[in-house]
């Protein structure tokens, strides 16, 4: 059994990376502008597949890995601009409903595109194979993954805390008007903020691809993970989603140890208790949603 | 006044519906599809008396539905009940899976409601999916269209007429409790539920009512649309069907009483007639739930009704309904 | 608890953050009379009332209605008791008329609000008669038919106060009711809430700004500053007060007293 524990638990941390990851881009979008994103799954499948054919196509990995999640930032800042925008001063509901339409429209186009079944998405041989650490080994891949996942949260907390469109961005979380009173334009935050959001979706998308595999339904398996992720880490708290990815990390990939058959509920199980007791979650903030 | 042109229009309507039989070959739509219509609308007004009159995100009620389809089904195949015991069985059981989840809904508001619905009715979803000896798992669980009382076979015909009195039923009841005083509180409910409450009227007693009657709705729904296929499979019971159920009410129109018929009748018929176009039927009609969102978030039905009350009428105290 | 009192509060607290909103605040208001809680801006008042109307519940101390303890009871329960509530912003239903936002306040009260079939014949008329009694004393009835979205806010208001009227009230909170009136509504105001005592005899505690207002119309007034009683007593006590004054009152109002 121990055997098999080591290997679970970094498992574990690496899915809890992935799901902080997401959950943190969908907290951003959710935070300033109360839009509830459904489509941000659609968003991580667009980056894994663009990398697949950049690197059908001759590419190496690592540009697909760069560029694959810019493009899906365009993809998103026209989405922002076209489709989101015009919701904002409508309840969050219509933007859920929205973006879950597209998300029913982008599923569709990946298989008119790349097929109803899904491709393999091998990383390249540099990051093949294992890692030996001292008795146990971890497959390369993945240790990248927490490497790149890492620096991305850490990158992101930087911008959000050091430069001062980040502490903009902040600001304008707390007190929108006031911000855009003080000459802050509103529009270019909105879909920056957005942007970043989905930068993170992408990067996520491309890696997750080459870990967890790609199909036209790839996306929204992360989808709803991030989202417990997000009520449990705690809306408006971007430590949250980090703690809360992790925790919801581990607990699925121990339950897929001991008791298989509960992994995907037990997720579903703690949402609700904590939508019960605490609905702000661990280090949520009062009122979010009301 | 209105109500009188209200009960031509409807009456109309039923009646065009009667001869479906009929009209369905003109088309090219299989009757069955046009069931489908029927039972899928009983699941729509579930979502309508919840989202679209009392504002409560009601995004969990597949799971109400496929506690029909699956209590019909598991009925029919093991206890071997006749047609009208499944149908009671099934709606008896989504029945009972609102009144085990109400008390949890009812702590909570706004979108952690509509969380805890998408929560519970995922639990729901991983027992179908996952007691693959009593229900058959992914791949769902055939069975036998039950006899009624035993002896009379129903084909496809006679179900229709069974479903299109299930839905007129349902739409009469409906529209009688949308319309009064308990109605009218929902309605108030979802535009002030503090001051509701400052007249001094318990809200969660009727939201604990309005959510047993769309459970008992939808589960109406979910036992007879198994009927009508043979067939239960998990996937009625996910996020996303209760997704396409909203979908249906925004397109027909959230807080009318016919809306729920209209939504209903474009997804179906339409997804009919899209997939033997293209397989990608997905596309279209997710492309005309973004479309509707953006433009018209009352609904096809709504924003008719709006513009016909700008017109200058006799002034009517009643309101929409 | 002095049970001649119909609200009695006692050492109220309550903590928003970290900060105390509220901070062992006491009041006793008498039975008809007409009392008022006054205070800069940032002094605690709607909080305070939001705990005695039971929108959330104190962090401490008591709050009893005629004599009965009502500190965690729910609000709906205390409407039924015989409390009535009218907010800052008026909270009424927007998308229905003017008749259709009493007329749920009156069912209500009448009992029928739970039911299936809406009242008929004599009793639908005996409704409908409240209603329009409601709005006449409000001075309403004009606008019956109109969405309450369309009207001023002023006229918001009176809608507010027939509503709260709907539920038979003994005692009536109004939290800031000229809050972002005209000269010419104040004054509507103000004769309504003394009719309030006068005509109808309830008793009337109120949040209110407008020093005018205040001294005009309350017999008792509670000075609230930093969520704590700074004092309490008549108009002309109030008035001759030195810390409120420093804290509070600008000399010109206290001249007019």
């Amino acid at each position: 059994m121990t055997h098999d524990l080591a290997p679970q638990l970094f498992n574990g941390l690496v899915l809890g990376a992935f799901y902080g990851i997401v959950a943190i881009g969908l907290s951003l979008i959710m935070n300033l502008t109360g839009t509830i994103n459904m489509a941000h799954g659609s968003f991580m499948t667009l980056a894994g597949y663009l990398a697949y054919t950049m690197v059908q196509r001759g590419m190496s990995f690592w540009v697909a890995l760069i560029v694959a999640p810019l493009i899906v930032v365009i993809v998103g800042v026209l989405v922002e601009r076209g489709l989101v925008r015009p919701l904002y001063k409508r309840e969050p509901f219509y933007s859920l409903l929205m973006t879950f339409g597209l998300s029913l429209m982008a599923e569709e186009a990946f298989r008119l595109i790349w097929g109803p079944n899904g491709v393999p998405f091998s990383p390249p041989p540099a990051l093949a194979g294992a890692a030996a650490l001292g008795f146990m080994s971890f497959p390369t891949f993945r240790i990248f993954i927490a490497g790149v996942l890492i620096v991305a949260i850490v990158a992101l907390a930087l911008f959000l805390t050091r430069t001062r469109f980040g502490l903009r961005l902040r600001a304008a979380v707390q007190d929108t008007e006031m911000i855009a009173a003080l000459g802050t334009n509103t529009q270019v935050l909105y879909a920056v903020n957005f942007g970043l959001g989905i930068l993170l979706a992408g990067i996520a998308g491309v890696l997750a691809a080459g870990m967890l595999g790609l199909s036209p339904t790839s996306g929204n398996a992360l989808l709803m993970p991030a989202f417990v992720t997000v009520i449990i880490g705690g809306m408006g708290s971007l430590f949250g989603s980090i703690v809360g990815g992790l925790l919801i990390g581990m607990a699925i990939s121990l339950t897929t140890l001991f008791i298989p058959a509960a992994s995907e509920v037990a997720m579903y199980i703690l949402m609700a208790i904590v939508l019960l007791v605490r609905p702000r979650g661990l280090f949520g903030e009062e009122g979010i949603f009301g | 006044m209105k109500a009188r042109a209200e009960l031509i229009a409807g009456g109309v309507v039923v009646a065009i519906l009667a001869a479906g039989p009929y009209l369905s070959p003109l088309i090219h739509v299989d009757l069955s599809i046009v069931s489908e219509v029927l039972v899928t609308a009983l699941a729509v007004m579930s979502v309508n008396l919840l989202l679209g009159y009392t504002g409560l995100p009601a995004f969990g009620n597949a799971a109400y539905f496929g506690l029909g389809a699956y209590g019909a089904a598991l009925s029919a195949k093991y206890l071997h009940v006749d047609f009208i015991g499944a149908v009671i069985i099934g709606t008896a059981s989504a029945l009972l899976g609102g009144l085990i989840l109400a008390p949890f809904l009812l702590r909570r508001r706004g979108i952690y409601f509509g969380l805890l619905s998408i929560a519970f009715g995922q639990v729901f979803y991983f027992v179908a999916y996952r007691f693959t000896d009593v229900t058959g798992g992914e791949d769902g669980m055939n069975f036998p269209r039950p006899l009624v009382l035993g002896h009379y076979a129903i084909n496809e015909t006679v179900f229709f007429y069974v479903a299109l009195a299930a839905f007129v039923g349902c739409l009469i009841a409906f529209r009688t409790v949308v319309r009064s005083p308990f109605g009218r509180t929902l309605v108030a409910i979802r535009q002030n539920e503090a001051r509701v409450r400052y007249l001094g009227l318990n809200t969660d007693r009727f939201i604990f009512v309005a959510l047993l009657i769309s459970a008992t709705l939808a589960g109406l729904g979910g036992a007879l649309f198994g009927l009508l296929i043979n067939f239960a499979y998990p996937l009625e019971l996910d996020w996303h069907q209760s997704g396409f159920f909203v979908l249906m009410m925004i397109l027909g129109g959230a807080g009318t009483v016919w809306g729920s018929l209209v939504g209903s009748f474009i997804y179906v018929i339409g997804k009919d007639i899209i997939s033997t176009q293209t397989s990608y039927w997905q596309l279209y009609l997710g492309g005309l739930f973004v479309a509707c969102v953006l433009a018209f978030p009352r609904g096809i039905l709504g924003t008719l009704l709006a513009r016909l009350k700008a017109r200058p009428a006799a002034a009517d105290s009643e309101p929409h309904g | 608890m002095d049970s001649a009192m119909m609200l009695e509060a006692r050492g109220v607290s309550k903590f928003f953050g970290g900060v105390k909103a509220v901070d062992d605040v006491s009041i006793g208001v008498r039975e008809g009379s007409i009392h008022a809680v006054i205070g800069p801006n940032g002094a605690g008042k709607t909080t305070f009332f939001n705990t005695l109307s039971g929108f959330y519940f104190p962090d401490s101390g008591r709050v009893t209605y005629r004599g009965s303890e009502i500190t965690r009871m729910a609000n709906w329960k205390r409407i039924v008791l015989g409390m009535g509530r009218t907010f800052q912003t008026p909270s009424v239903f927007a998308e229905l008329t003017v008749r259709e936002n009493v007329m749920l306040g009156v069912r209500a009260r009448a009992g029928v609000a739970f039911r299936l079939r809406p009242p008929a014949g004599e009793g639908r008329e005996a409704l409908e008669h409240r209603v329009d009694e409601l709005l006449g004393f409000v001075n309403l009835g004009r606008s019956k038919e109109r969405l309450v979205a369309e009207l001023s806010h002023g006229g918001q208001r009176l809608c507010e106060i027939a509503m709260s009227l709907s539920t038979e009230p003994s005692l009536v909170l109004l939290d800031e009711p000229m809050a972002g009136l005209a000269e010419t509504e104040t004054d509507r105001i103000i004769t309504v809430i003394r009719d309030l005592r006068q005509r109808l005899g309830l008793t009337v505690l109120f949040v209110e700004h407008n020093m005018r207002v205040v001294l005009s119309l309350a017999e008792r007034i509670t000075v609230l500053d930093r969520g704590k009683v700074l004092a309490e007593g008549t108009p002309s006590e109030i008035a001759a007060n030195e810390i409120v004054r420093d804290a509070y009152l600008g000399k010109e109002a206290l001249d007019h007293v």
